[in-house]
């Protein structure tokens, strides 16, 4: 492996995104044998290692108290509305029939119940 | 004991997470979002801010992709990673409502083949690397996310995912909804950007010694 190509590939090295163990093994021993980018490697990781932290401490804003307590009566209503949906649907049919002078009635009705949810 | 539930002489029914998902009520469903969502609103927050720049518009981001969360909870697969799904919505939220007017190419041309240019910098002076060391250690505080928020968008979003979130190439490719290899080249550009915005801040207020790099 050449000095250009282990540079070229430097970043994929140091975030551990090198799946291929022989890969992994063909980078080390370049920096076995080559001190310089040894000496590359090692600040680049080093570098990132630093900024990484001084990121972690310093990109961790606390979410405010009322955007908690907006998000909780949020989720309530929405639960609320998952609910509402629901609709009760009756149908009556009323069928009346005679015939040699003999009523006959017949009521029929049915509920047809519609929910939005759960959804699948 | 589970065991005794199951009806004696008939088989035994096992349901899928996905069934039990469809029958799950709206009161399990809430239980389960504050218990297993809730717990990430700092972490949605601190990103947003990444995204927005601004701190009421970044509240709007998070309570936005918790009513999408909320509504599609349904969608998520118990057992995957649910922060990095309610990362995703935040960003499509984001491009919904916040980027609706810009029409903006998600990966501009020509990205790849600009970190291909700049990955084939050479090694870097012992002087340079010294200098560099020393300004990471006396910058004042706030000064790498100062940075962090001036550089552009899409290399500032792969930076937070990868830097602060400690995710991989793929999991940032499926946050950000582009492909690994755009994540890799904005990663290596938003980290190059960040580095000579330190630097030349510290050399401006004369950190890291008077010869500055």
């Amino acid at each position: 492996m050449e000095c250009n190509e282990v540079m070229h590939a430097l970043i994929l090295f140091i975030d551990n995104e090198i799946q291929d163990e022989i890969q992994v093994q063909i980078f080390q021993s370049h920096f076995e044998e080559c001190l310089q980018c040894l000496t590359e490697m090692e600040h680049e990781r080093q570098v990132l290692t630093r900024m990484k932290s001084l990121l972690a401490d310093e990109c961790c804003e606390q979410a405010p108290e009322d955007l908690q307590a907006r998000i909780a009566q949020q989720t309530a209503l929405l639960a609320s509305q998952m609910f509402s949906p629901t609709q009760i649907i009756t149908e009556y049919r009323r069928t009346e029939t005679t015939f040699n002078g003999e009523t006959h009635i017949e009521i029929e009705t049915t509920h047809e119940i519609r929910r939005d949810f759960p959804l699948s | 004991m589970a065991v005794a539930l199951f009806p004696m002489n008939s088989e035994i029914e096992i349901r899928t997470p996905a069934e039990l998902l469809a029958t799950e009520t709206v009161v399990e469903r809430t239980a389960r979002f504050e218990r297993d969502a809730m717990q990430y609103t700092s972490q949605l927050y601190a990103a947003a801010l990444r995204y927005t720049k601004n701190q009421h518009n970044a509240q709007d981001l998070v309570q936005d992709t918790y009513a999408k969360a909320f509504t599609s909870f349904h969608q998520f697969e118990p057992g995957t990673n649910l922060k990095a799904w309610l990362y995703r919505i935040l960003t499509t939220t984001f491009i919904n409502t916040y980027r609706k007017d810009q029409r903006r190419p998600l990966i501009s041309d020509g990205e790849v083949e600009d970190w291909q240019l700049a990955a084939s910098a050479s090694h870097t002076s012992d002087q340079g690397k010294s200098a560099e060391d020393e300004v990471l250690e006396n910058l004042p505080d706030g000064e790498v996310k100062r940075a962090l928020q001036e550089i552009p968008e899409e290399f500032r979003l792969a930076v937070f995912y990868a830097d602060v979130e400690g995710y991989s190439y793929k999991e940032i490719a499926d946050i950000l909804g582009i492909p690994s290899g755009t994540v890799m080249s904005r990663l290596h550009r938003g980290r190059k950007l960040l580095r000579t915005m330190l630097m030349d801040y510290a050399k401006e207020r004369g950190i890291g010694g008077p010869n500055g790099m």
